[in-house]
This record gives C-alpha cells, sequence and structure tokens, in this order.
C-alpha cells in the first residue's frame, strides 16, 4: 500500500511549529536554569508573567492536545475512578489524570511553581489548580478575581479599579518568587506585542467575512493557539503577520474552504470545539455546503489593548471584558455583531458538558438569537472531551435535518 | 406572626416559609427582597425597611428550569430558578443575587431576563480573600449595593437604620449560638431538626419578629441528656431537606458542630459594633469560615473541620454533596484523602434538590454509624 503523500507545510504552519517547539524547549529547560514555571489560564494577564521573565504554562492546551487525539474517554474515566464525578471540565479531568499516570501523547508540560487563575474564563480553573497546589504541598495560587462586567458605567470603572489593585498585587507576589524587581517598562514592550499581536489575529478572524470565506473556525482554533500561549512576544506578531498574508493571498484568488458556489450555509457556532471531532465535522458539514465560520470563543483572544493607558489598566479592561465575563445581554450583542459582519445563515449551539460557564447560557442565547435574527439554531449537547457523551448518529441526522428545515425556510446561500 | 412560634410550627415554617410570608407581605405591606447563597449583606436590605429572604430551593416538581439551564446544572440552582419562576414569582419585589461561582453568575443572567420588571441587583464579592484586595472590594460592593436600594426605595438609609438592623441581626445570631451550645449538651431537649429549622428560618423571615420566638425557646429550654448519643461535625455548604435532620435524630446523632452556610457559617456573622458602620460590614465579610467556591488557603476546608472535629471530640464527620455542585466535586477527593490519612472517620450523604432518597440516605447512615459506634 502507498503512503499518503504529506501535506507541504505553509509558511505560517513552519512558524507555528518553530514558536511551538522553541517555547516547549523553554518550558523543560526551565528548571535548570533557575526560572519560574506559572500555570494559568488561557484568557489572563499572562503579559504580566512574561515581561518578568516567568514561564506560562497553559494546562489546557496540554488537554486540548490529549482530547483532539481522542484520549479523552481513557483519561477522564480513570480520574473518575480517583472520585472525580464525570460531568467536571474534561480538560481537568485529563490533565488529573496525566498527574496521576503520565500518560499523554506530547511530550508533557513541566511541573509548576505556581498558579494564576483568572475567573473571567471560569472559575473551574480554580477549583483546578486548587487541586494541583495543594498536591505541590501549597504551591502559591493567585486568582485573579474578575467581577462580572455589569452594564453600569460607574460599576465598570470601580471593577477595572480593582483588577489593577490585584495586578499590583500579582507584581508584589513575582517579586517575592523571583526575589527580582518588577519591570513596568518591560511591562509595556510585552503589551505592546500583545496588541499588535491582537489587532493582527482579529484581522485574520475576519478574513471569514469574505466570500467565499478563506477560512473556517477549524482553520481559527489552529490560529489561535499562539496568541493563547505566546502572546506578548515578538515571535507571535510575527506568526500573525505571516498568517495574514497568506489568508490574503487566498482572498486576492478567490479560494475558499469551499468554492463560492458551493458555499450554502455560513454558520455561527457557540461553544468550544469537539475537539476529537474537529477534522470530521468540518468534512461532514462540507458535504451539505456548510462552513462554521466564527464563535465567540475564537474572539476571546482579540483584545484591544489602549498603549496610551497605564498597562495595568488596559491589562485590566480587556481581560475583564471577555465574552464568558460580560452579561447575556452584552454576549448576544456580541454574536449578533459576528452575525452581521460576516453574514451568516446559520447557528449550532453546542451545549459542552464539559464547560459549565459556557454552557449556561446557551438555551436563552439561542431563543434570543433566533428572534433576532430570524434563523433557527441547531441545539444539541455533548462534551468537548470525552467521547461517551458524544452520537454520531444522533449528530449527523440533526445536522442533516437543520440544513433541509434552512433550505425550506429559504435562507441557504446558492441554490441546491 | 413569626414572634410566637412552638417548636412544631417552626419546623413546619421551616419546610415550606412561603405561604407564611405572602400573609406578612400583605399584613405588613412591606417589600421582600430574594436573595441566594451566600453572603449578601442582609442587614442592608433590612435597614431599607424591606425583607431579606435567602431562597433555598423547593422540593415541587420542576416545570420550567430544566429547559433554561444544562442538564448538569447543580440541583440547588435549578431549584432555585424553578421556585421563583413557577411557585413564588409573585412574592418578591426583588433579587439581590451574589456570584459566588460560574454557575450562581449564567444564572444571575437568565434570572433577570425571565423576571423582567422586578428589582434586581447583582452583589460581585469578591472570589479571592486571601488579599488586601478582597476588602477594599467588599466595601465597594456594599456601597453600590446601598445605592442600588436607594434609587429603588427611592429614598437613603440613615445611620440609625443600619445600626438598627445590624443590632437586630446580631441579637439573631447570638440566640441561635446560645441554643446551639445547650443542644450540644442536651440533644434530647433540642433536636438537630429544630436547631437546624431555627437557622434557616432566621435567614427567610423577618428577624425582628423570629428574634422573639427564639428568646421564647431559649427561655424554656429544658436539660435533657446526651447518653446514646454521637456527636459529629456536619460539613458542606446546606443540608436539605431538612428531613435529613429527622434521620440524625432517629439514629441519635448530635451535630455538635458544623460549617454550613445554614448552620455556624451564618451565626459567625456578627457585626461588631462601631463607628463606620460599612467598615464593620466589610471586615465581617472575612469572620466567616469556609465557602467552596471562594478561594482562600488551598487546605482551609480540611483545617476547618480537622479542627472542629477535634476541638468538639466528635466521632465522626459527615458530608453533605449537593448533586452537581462541581466546587464540592474538586475538594471532595482530596478531602477525603486527607481525612483517611489523620484518622477521621467522613461520610458523604448525596442531595439533590427534588429527588433525595432519604431510605437510602437512612440506610447508609445507620450502616456508616454501626461501624463507628461497633455495634
Ligand atoms: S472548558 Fe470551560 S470550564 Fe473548562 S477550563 Fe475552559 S472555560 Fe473553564
Ligand atoms: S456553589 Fe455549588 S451548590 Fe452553590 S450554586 Fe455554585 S454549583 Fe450550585
Amino acid at each position: 500500500m502507498s503512503e499518503k503523500p504529506k501535506k507541504e507545510l505553509t509558511k505560517s504552519q513552519m512558524l507555528s511549529k518553530k514558536i511551538t517547539d522553541e517555547y516547549m524547549d523553554e518550558a523543560f529547560r526551565a528548571k535548570e536554569e533557575g526560572r519560574i514555571i506559572c500555570y494559568t489560564t488561557a484568557i489572563s494577564p499572562v503579559e504580566i508573567l512574561v515581561a518578568h521573565d516567568i514561564i506560562p504554562i497553559y494546562p489546557e492546551n496540554h488537554s486540548v492536545a490529549n482530547l483532539t487525539a481522542k484520549k479523552g474517554a481513557q483519561m477522564c474515566s480513570y480520574v473518575e475512578g480517583l472520585g472525580y464525578s464525570s460531568h467536571l471540565c474534561a480538560y481537568a479531568r485529563c490533565d488529573l489524570a496525566y498527574r496521576a499516570t503520565g500518560f499523554t501523547v506530547t511530550r508533557g508540560i513541566p511541573e509548576p511553581d505556581m498558579f494564576l487563575a483568572c475567573n473571567a474564563q471560569c472559575f473551574t480553573l480554580t477549583k483546578w489548580f486548587e487541586v494541583l497546589s495543594r498536591r505541590g504541598g501549597g504551591l502559591p495560587l493567585f486568582v485573579f478575581d474578575t467581577p462580572q462586567y455589569i452594564r453600569d458605567k460607574r460599576a465598570r470603572e470601580e471593577i477595572v479599579k480593582y483588577c489593577v489593585l490585584q495586578l499590583k498585587e500579582l507584581i508584589s507576589l513575582l517579586e517575592e518568587v523571583t526575589k527580582r524587581k518588577f519591570d513596568y517598562d518591560r511591562l509595556r514592550e510585552v503589551v505592546k506585542y500583545s496588541a499588535e499581536a491582537s489587532i493582527l489575529y482579529r484581522k485574520f478572524l475576519d478574513m471569514a467575512r469574505y466570500i467565499p470565506s478563506p477560512i473556517s473556525i477549524f482553520d481559527a482554533l489552529i490560529g489561535m493557539a499562539i496568541t493563547v500561549y505566546r502572546r506578548g512576544t515578538p515571535q507571535c506578531v510575527e506568526y500573525y503577520k505571516t498568517l495574514c498574508e497568506e489568508i490574503q493571498e487566498k482572498v486576492d484568488k478567490g479560494i475558499g474552504v469551499l468554492p463560492k458556489e458551493k458555499e450554502r450555509f455560513r454558520l455561527y457556532w457557540e461553544n468550544l470545539p469537539i475537539w476529537f471531532k474537529f477534522s470530521d465535522h468540518a468534512r461532514l458539514l462540507g458535504s451539505y455546503g456548510g462552513v462554521i465560520l466564527t464563535s465567540l470563543y475564537v474572539h476571546a483572544w482579540s483584545f484591544e489593548f489602549d498603549l496610551n493607558k497605564d498597562p495595568l489598566y488596559t491589562l485590566s479592561e480587556n481581560y475583564v471584558s471577555r465574552f464568558s465575563n460580560v452579561t447575556l445581554e452584552d454576549r448576544i450583542d456580541m454574536a449578533l455583531d459576528l452575525f452581521q459582519r460576516y453574514s451568516l445563515n446559520g447557528m449550532l449551539m453546542f451545549m459542552n458538558r464539559s464547560c459549565k460557564a459556557v454552557s449556561f447560557a446557551v438555551p436563552t442565547l439561542k431563543d434570543i438569537l433566533t428572534k433576532k435574527t430570524g434563523i433557527p439554531a441547531l441545539v444539541f449537547e455533548s462534551d468537548m472531551g470525552d467521547q461517551r457523551f458524544y452520537s454520531e448518529t444522533q449528530i449527523r441526522t440533526r445536522i442533516e435535518a437543520y440544513f433541509e428545515t434552512l433550505e425550506r425556510l429559504g435562507l441557504a446561500k446558492n441554490p441546491a | 406572626m413569626w414572634e410566637s412560634m412552638s417548636l412544631g410550627e417552626i419546623i413546619e415554617c421551616a419546610s415550606d416559609p412561603y405561604p407564611s410570608m405572602r400573609e406578612w407581605k400583605r399584613k405588613s405591606n412591606k417589600k421582600v427582597i430574594g436573595t441566594t447563597f451566600a453572603d449578601v449583606p442582609e442587614e442592608v436590605i433590612q435597614a431599607f425597611d424591606m425583607l431579606p429572604t435567602t431562597i433555598m430551593g423547593t422540593h415541587k416538581p420542576l416545570k420550567k428550569a430544566q429547559a433554561l439551564l444544562p442538564d448538569n446544572a447543580c440541583s440547588l440552582a435549578r431549584s432555585n430558578l424553578e421556585l421563583v419562576l413557577s411557585y413564588e414569582t409573585d412574592l418578591f419585589d426583588g433579587f439581590v443575587l451574589p456570584q459566588v461561582c460560574d454557575t450562581t453568575q449564567h444564572l444571575s443572567d437568565i434570572w433577570r431576563i425571565n423576571l423582567k420588571g422586578k428589582y434586581f441587583e447583582s452583589y460581585l464579592a469578591p472570589r479571592q480573600t486571601d488579599r488586601e484586595s478582597a476588602k477594599y472590594w467588599v466595601r465597594k460592593e456594599i456601597e453600590r449595593l446601598i445605592d442600588s436600594l436607594s434609587n429603588f426605595a427611592q429614598r437613603g438609609i440613615k445611620r440609625e437604620d443600619l445600626e438598627y438592623s445590624v443590632e437586630v441581626h446580631n441579637e439573631n445570631k447570638r440566640l441561635l449560638r446560645e441554643i446551639y451550645s445547650f443542644k450540644n449538651d442536651n440533644p434530647s431537649s433540642v433536636s438537630n431538626r429544630e436547631l437546624f429549622s431555627m437557622i434557616k428560618l432566621s435567614q427567610q423571615i423577618d428577624k425582628v419578629e423570629f428574634n422573639q420566638t427564639l428568646k421564647k425557646v431559649r427561655d424554656t429550654l429544658k436539660r435533657g441528656t446526651r447518653d446514646g448519643y454521637t456527636d459529629v461535625v456536619l460539613a458542606g455548604i446546606t443540608c436539605d431537606p431538612l428531613e435529613i435532620y429527622d434521620l440524625f435524630d432517629e439514629i441519635k446523632l448530635n451535630v455538635v458542630a458544623d460549617n454550613l452556610l445554614v448552620g455556624s457559617r451564618y451565626i459567625q456573622g456578627e457585626v461588631d459594633p462601631g463607628e463606620d458602620l460599612i467598615q464593620k460590614l466589610t471586615e465581617r465579610h472575612f469572620k466567616r469560615g469556609f465557602f467552596s467556591p471562594i478561594h482562600g488557603s488551598v487546605f482551609a476546608e480540611f483545617q476547618e473541620i480537622k479542627r472542629l472535629y477535634q476541638e468538639n471530640n466528635a466521632k465522626a464527620v459527615i458530608y453533605v454533596h449537593i448533586e452537581f455542585c462541581e466546587s464540592q466535586e474538586y475538594d471532595l477527593p482530596d478531602l477525603k484523602k486527607m481525612a483517611k490519612e489523620e484518622g477521621i472517620p467522613m461520610h458523604v450523604i448525596e442531595t439533590e434538590y427534588q429527588t433525595t432518597s432519604l431510605s437510602h440516605i437512612r440506610t447508609r447512615l445507620q450502616a456508616f454509624f454501626e461501624s463507628i459506634r461497633g455495634v
């Protein structure tokens, strides 16, 4: 049997690989170089860690690698045997299984010296990090507490002040742990890189507005990795420049994920992806002329840092206002903005058992979005990482029926 | 109406306080403000001459909440939402909802959107308690709550209003503490069910009136015995339904200490006297013990339980788990492990609003305590 020819990597893919390899090499060298490893949440003011030469490690990303490799059910059921319930976040379950067994499809991640949990994302990570902190005998855990960014101007000002105060406390803790003075000029530089990378990242995501769209959410999910773990570095800026150029080239040539005449359903996705079905879903939807273009999740890293403001202030404003920490009304407005800008005509609303932080709003979000856009939604429940909660036939049938409904309502873009 | 209740009436009212609250509202013409767990400064609401009441779920059937929440939402959240949407909607003039975990944060949005037209405020107390900024933030939130209630009530509050309210709440806690301590030595005179019904009702009905009842209860307490009773520590967030206490009584368990929200964590919340009452309310926030979703020291829960167990010379710890409470579910495996390492017998009770099986709990409790007592 002849081997499938390997697809040549694009320039951005090669760069992504290089950045990731260098990052992990650096992380694994950290201990011998006397550097601190801080586990943190994907949404957290990591710029402060980077500015202080602390290496941020994201256990969520490590879990994604294992879940994408379809190891979820195996790892999750292992920790259930240790007493953890089956409806906790699959990232956490997967990570706790890694701690207990050492099993991983990657080279693993180095052990932590401390933790930074930002609850603008969820409070699950605080609880999960508490477990890891205890495991390390009580390693320092800093909770960056971001109260919900409620719709009240004065309250928002106060919330940001509270967040700034906490960032100062974080800096004091880092100074204490490393016995080194924090360098605010270095922080300004790091925030500048983050700001540049964020603008480019958003530009990349927004290319999904073209018809046909040159990227799907699956490209966005792959493309987002570097900003998640390397923001605040010049490499991150370089990566997104390269990526934007590549995608722009596709736009210029009119190359879409699907050819223009076949692109019939431009879809919104609510929630995190089902990692172990990543490519299967792209193929399945594509066969019906469907392409998922965006979600609020991938936009969670499109920050708008204002370099004219105090860096602690602009960091606070940005982190506290992520989609997962605003009110439902604001989240609806954010989603509607995507519907309008990306000319969406369908929505897949995933109730993710793993992630209550994002899933709680789904039924209400769906009702209101449907009412405001006139587009019906497909709501389905499963788990982002644990295959035991996924039913292939049920999802296939429902997707098929959903596209038929859109068709019947005259919402499809190109006639079949 | 709540000034002179018998122990039997206390038990009955604690099981379903809403009919009497309706009557009270009709007679007093005062507003009722619902809150949920935990830490909303009730004194502030009462200072506006409104009734602060903590909503603690319903055991009536679910009708609407299921369609609005994920299947694995914690049963307390589901039950609370059902109560306000289907059963007691009219009773409440408004809500002050604290956000302590992902569930309560996102639930408060759903609650607001589905109960339009009612007063609504979020109480965003810090989810960390180990740093100075938390103190700053509690004070800011209390001040914001006062502003918000002033807008709603169309009036401010005077210092005397707050002072009086604080005194009423403090008295309530002192009375409960006295009764609790008496019960510890005389479990045959005051049952677990009676005590915890008093604590629950204290968080739900008018304390000015209920304190009268508590005084009478205290003054008429009769010495009993603790012979044949096994002293236990009760841990968790809340222990619901109250019938679980009947099971404790039935098998002669004496809850001598606890860290429940509907328990000692409430009683601990006395406010110290002082010039600056808002500052005193702020300081009180940090006097209370462990609450699972709020981050403090990572060993706090175990240390607290161990201390209660040792200081009270208890024979076991009973931990009440609320089905689908993620927060507890991250704590529990380590807690069990640490208890085992320290040789502390610990028994976990599973509860779920609407579906708790009392007979199952009874069988497991009996088996556990038979082994402890060496029967
Ligand atoms: S998937 Fe949800 S619950 Fe899990 S870590 Fe991410 S935001 Fe938190
Ligand atoms: S702390 Fe637990 S029981 Fe309380 S609302 Fe949150 S999930 Fe539910």
